[in-house]
């Protein structure tokens, strides 16, 4: 066999090896999706979103609890994660750009974008449902808003540093302060990116089930007070699937359907935004 | 050893002695550069790359502010006063002395917020006046035609030379005296430079012009005064015509002729 042969051998193989490796992983996607989709589309009817929880055995029970308190949560979630995570990003693009402070801050934020979510569940248990003296949707809401600061903060960091100086530079020299540059000019640039960032970290904690366990923990009753624990999606699908109950069960299946359409929405949306974004330019 | 003309006009600028140090730099990229510039009229810079001609246009709108660290001496005089002063308000200066960039940096807006933003900072909401003053900028800026159909459609989707022309337009929209050009129309191709050449020479009527080129037939073409800059001094400033035809200075004539550039 000539070196020529073997190298034209090496790199079938090599490319065989790695086109099954991705076939294997995107098989075990579609299963998982598959599985979801019977099962959950099976689970659907109309009494999900009319009703609450309610005992085993009971045909009027639905998950109108867990969806409604999985809005709120995610909502007063993105409310504080949301800003913090922009302004801060403006921050590191904008003022802090190179400087040790940035630095520090970029790498302490990467660390927590990777920290277990549980973790930051224990932090928000310790300061603030411990000294409340119980669960409550504000401290659900504070761990999720937690969580997303560093997605958010990232990409708009990223995404304000790829709007050119020069669009900087010729509204400096038309006068224009530097609060009006950053408004008008830089997030208008950064506009599509920063959006995607919002919906990838509205999408990252909309997933989450370990921090809101012992922060909003759970409810299986329709609640809108913030002080109160609160039901969510995740930590009801959790309790749901692992009862021994087959209508529970079926409804576990259905959140769970609903959970992850939800997240696969965002995330396909927050791609549109970009790319649409992108071609216009 | 510099020649530098003597110019019995009334001068929009007049720079004395300045020197420029890049934040970190070892050497200074301008040195003792004096230059009057003539009003309502066109000086070009001239000099091979990296000779300091940006670093000099830059500094008439303290565009180099932007960036701390870097520091000058010497003195720029526009309107009876030394713009390098400590206490110059920026803002004010940048909407009396203009730029137009190299690139063209049409903002993402529509094409009538764009050339109404520098009005629009200060302070102008008029309806009827900002819409009459959009128009006669465009106009002045002979894009009118292109655009007045379309002016609330994205700038962006304007081609290279009438984003260039749209740029024009929004600095000139808010009424400066100077207006610095830093090699307008280096991306662009021969039609559109001809517009932007054409377009420069009937600015001055209204304005003092200052334009960076790396094209020495570009400079010939529309200026009046001709400044040849060569490792960050000002070797000769003079008529056009006769830097180019009788230059004082052996550099010149060098660089002209094309021994090195
Ligand atoms: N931001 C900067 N920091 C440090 N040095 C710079 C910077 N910009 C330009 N210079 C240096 O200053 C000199 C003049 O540059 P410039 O004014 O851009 O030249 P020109 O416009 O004539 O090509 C060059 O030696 C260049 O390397
Ligand atoms: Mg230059």
């Amino acid at each position: 066999m000539t070196a020529v042969q073997k190298r034209v051998l090496v790199n079938k193989i090599a490319l065989t090896l790695s086109t099954l490796s991705a076939l294997i992983a995107l098989g075990f996607l579609f299963w998982i999706l598959g599985v979801l989709v019977m099962k959950g589309v099976g689970a659907l009817n109309w009494n999900i979103f009319l009703f609450e929880g309610a005992p085993p055995g009971n045909p009027e029970s639905g998950l109108k609890h867990a969806l409604v308190g999985q809005a709120i949560l995610i909502s007063m979630a993105t409310a504080i994660g949301v800003p913090l995570g922009i302004l801060a990003g403006t921050y590191l693009s904008e003022y802090g750009k190179n400087s040790k402070l940035a630095h520090t801050i970029r790498d302490i934020s990467d660390i927590m974008m990777s920290a277990p979510s549980i973790v930051i569940g224990a932090f928000v248990y310790a300061i603030v449902v411990m000294p409340m003296g119980h669960f409550s949707a504000w401290a659900g809401a504070i761990a999720l808003g937690i969580i997303m600061i560093p997605v958010i903060l990232r990409t708009t960091d990223d995404m304000l540093q790829l709007v050119p100086g020069e669009l900087r530079e010729a509204a400096f020299a038309l006068g224009a302060p530097k609060y009006k540059v950053i408004m008008d000019v830089v997030y208008r640039g950064a506009k599509a990116g920063i959006l995607t960032g919002v919906l990838l970290g509205i999408a990252r904690v909309g997933g989450e089930t370990a921090p809101l366990l012992f922060t909003s923990f759970n409810d299986n009753f329709f609640t809108t007070d913030l002080n109160e624990a609160m039901p969510s999606l995740t930590v009801t699908i959790f309790n749901y699937a692992t009862s021994p109950y087959e209508d529970w069960q079926q409804l576990g299946w259905a959140a769970a359907f609903i959970l992850s359409m939800f997240i696969l929405g965002l995330n396909i949306l927050g791609r549109v935004i970009l790319f649409a974004g992108k071609k216009r330019k | 050893m510099a020649s530098i003309i003597d110019i019995k006009e009334e001068c929009a600028l007049h720079v004395r002695n300045f020197e420029f140090t890049y934040k970190g730099a070892a050497a200074a990229s301008l040195k003792k550069v004096t230059m009057p510039i003539a009003k309502h009229s066109i000086t070009a810079l001239i000099g091979p790359s990296g000779c300091g001609k940006t670093t000099l246009l830059r500094s008439f709108n303290r565009m180099h502010d932007l960036y701390p660290g870097n520091s000058y001496a010497g003195e720029i005089e526009f309107e009876g006063r030394n713009i390098l002063g400590a206490k110059e308000d920026l803002i004010h200066l940048r909407t009396k002395i203009g730029m137009i960039f190299q690139k063209p940096t049409a903002f993402p807006m529509s094409i009538f917020d764009n050339v109404a933003y520098g009005m629009r900072l200060q302070g102008i909401k008029n309806k009827t006046e900002l819409n009459d003053r959009v128009e006669k900028a465009l106009k002045d800026a002979a894009i009118w035609k292109e655009v007045s159909d379309r002016l609330k459609h994205d700038a962006n989707g304007l081609s290279g030379g009438q984003q260039q022309r749209l740029c024009i337009a929004r600095a000139i929209a808010v009424e400066p005296e100077v207006l610095l050009f830093d090699e307008p129309t280096s991306a662009l191709d021969p039609i559109s430079t001809q517009g932007i050449e054409k377009l420069v020479i009937e600015l001055k009527e209204r304005v003092s012009i200052i334009i960076v080129t790396h094209n020495m037939q570009q400079a010939a073409r529309v200026s009046d005064y001709t400044g040849f800059m060569y490792l960050g001094e000002l070797i000769e400033l003079g008529q056009t015509e006769e830097l180019f035809v009788t230059p004082k200075e052996k550099l010149t004539q060098e660089y002209i002729t094309g021994k090195f550039g």
